[in-house]
């Protein structure tokens, strides 16, 4: 079991009043809080290792090669791929989304083909699609969800058929925090020839991801919603359908020779990494693993599933109060989206702000979601291994607050 | 736990029981905004009389408690004011009319909405008058 006061204590951020309150942090699934051993990773880097990967000959950029190499086998480990090679550093999941819907996209989706989302996406694995679909007169189509929030499984039948070129689908939604039921879905689309993209941006950081068993062809994901910091990403993508595809960027390091007329491109993964990358942030991004896997995958799933559970009971029994997703906490992350009768949800934020309790309201980059649920905005508390049931009685005391001054 | 420096009594009453709630016919003045960052939507009429002042304000639209307060302060205080003296109103000028100096950047976009639906109305029905 996780011991989520020790850990608050690793990460300075949280040990700071807030409006002259303590602040309790509530929004990890629009960012993590960095842990001091991140903090100092970065400062440490530009310390004692800072040099430009790669080329050069001296002591100094071996060693910054050997620190972002050697964070590149971390994220391969962590989520348990099969080298390397299939792991490519991006800025973020959207830039992820983004390089495949360019790259493979541009060259696999032709005119009249289909491509299926669903309608929880966040706005980064729909737009891409959208304007892929756009472009090459692809089709989109959507799986649909029930009213508790999962997906209607059963329909995803009907709507694969001999053009289906892709699936795009979320591995945890990040606003109902329903874990879809991948395995199934990927066993699905392949047997009907489909490739499928997870955006796992709100999954890697909460529970074990396991790609080479999850058999999916490209898996997205963000460095600084796992505790890492911002600018960072990765693509997990397989070799053969990454050696495949076309350059993303153009530019120095990814290329192998290059003349007047043109060029050829380097091996994987730099093929994809143009320019100088994040440097400090790809190896803090490794210390970041590093600290995650000494507490335990598991462990973080385990205390996030009993903080769920625990924020389920309370706020269900507060009457008015309207939760979106599953009210069972199993198969459901560490997100609750709600909303107080008619108050406005940026009201709710603001009370809530007042208290030093930081939680999101709005339409969470769900606009799709929002509108199936019939309506315009949640608020959204979402817990990560630093949150603990303190924190959730101080969400249950704001939220009677609202109510009493507002409703 | 229970007071709040936002959401005073003032606030609160105009935000439940907002003056100039509703729609006026055949107005001079009828635009519609909406603040895409949380969906507040403000749909606001203007009747002038022959000096070109503010004869008749009314508002409609769905919003959060700031938006609302604000649209309602906000029209009563632009009563009998002239055109010109509509064009000539600040930011600064609607925030004062509410009463609160605490909001953040973010909230005070959705205090601010009345008057930027205002401002956009306003020039639209100086291009038709034209």
């Amino acid at each position: 079991m996780i011991d989520a006061a020790k850990i608050k204590k690793d990460f300075p951020l949280l040990n700071q009043k807030m409006n002259g309150q303590p602040l309790v942090y509530l929004d990890s699934a629009a960012t993590s809080q960095k842990p001091q051993a991140v903090i100092d990773a970065i400062k440490d880097f530009y310390e004692r290792h800072n040099a430009n990967i790669h080329r050069g000959i001296y002591r100094l950029s071996e060693e910054a090669t050997e620190l972002y190499e050697g964070a590149r086998e971390k994220v391969q480990k962590f989520i348990r791929a099969k080298e390397t090679k299939e792991i490519i550093f991006t800025r973020g999941t959207t830039e992820s989304i983004n390089l495949v819907a360019y790259s493979w996209g541009r060259q696999n989706i032709e005119k009249g083909d289909e491509i299926i989302v669903t309608e929880m996406e966040h706005h980064s694995n729909l737009i891409p699609w959208q304007l892929l679909a756009k472009e090459k007169e692809a089709v989109l189509k959507f799986i649909p969800i029930d009213d508790e929030g999962r997906l209607k499984i059963t329909k995803l039948d009907s709507l694969l058929n001999k053009k289906t070129r892709l699936l795009a689908i979320t591995h945890v939604s990040n606003v109902l925090g329903v874990v879809n039921p991948l395995k199934e879905i990927i066993t699905k689309a392949h047997s009907n020839g489909t490739r499928v993209l997870v955006d796992g941006a709100q999954a890697v950081p909460h529970l074990s991801v396991d790609v080479s068993e999850l058999d999916c062809d490209f898996y997205a994901f963000s460095g600084h919603k796992m505790l890492g910091p911002t600018g960072i990403g990765v693509l997990h993508g397989k070799r053969e359908l990454l050696e495949a595809m076309p350059p993303f960027m153009g530019g120095g390091e990814m290329i192998k020779e290059v003349t007047k007329e043109g060029a050829t491109w380097n091996e994987l993964p730099t093929k994809f990494e143009a320019g100088t990358m994040p440097i400090a942030q790809v190896v803090s991004l490794g210390t970041a693993i590093d600290y995650l896997n000494g507490i335990g995958m598991e462990n973080i799933w385990q205390h996030e599933q009993m903080l769920i559970a625990y924020a389920l009971e309370k706020v269900t029994a507060i009457p008015g109060v309207k939760i979106y997703g599953p009210l069972k906490p199993k198969d459901k992350g560490g997100v609750l989206s709600f909303n107080i009768g008619e108050i406005h949800p940026h009201d709710i934020a603001s009370i809530f702000d007042e208290e030093g309790i930081a939680i999101r309201a709005g339409h969470h980059c769900a606009q799709v979601l929002h509108r199936r649920l019939g309506i315009p905005a949640t608020v959204r508390a979402s817990f990560y291994l630093y949150t603990d049931q303190s924190d959730i009685d101080k969400l249950i005391g704001a939220i009677k607050k609202a109510k009493q001054l507002l409703l | 736990m229970n007071t709040s420096d936002i959401y005073r009594e003032e606030i609160i009453d105009h935000s439940k029981h907002p003056r100039n709630f509703g729609k006026i016919a055949k107005p001079d003045v009828r635009y519609k905004e909406k603040n895409p960052l949380c969906g507040d939507e403000i749909e606001l009429f203007v009747k002038l009389d022959s000096h070109k002042k503010v004869k008749a304000v009314a508002f409609n639209g769905a919003g959060c408690v700031i938006s609302r307060a604000s649209a309602s302060l906000f029209t009563e205080a632009i009563k009998g004011k002239s055109v010109r003296e509509l064009e000539q109103l600040s930011a600064k000028d609607a925030l004062e009319c509410l009463g609160l100096s605490e909001l953040t950047p973010t909230r005070q976009k959705c205090a601010l909405l009345v008057l930027e639906t205002l401002k956009r109305g306003l020039k639209k029905y100086q291009q038709k008058t034209k």
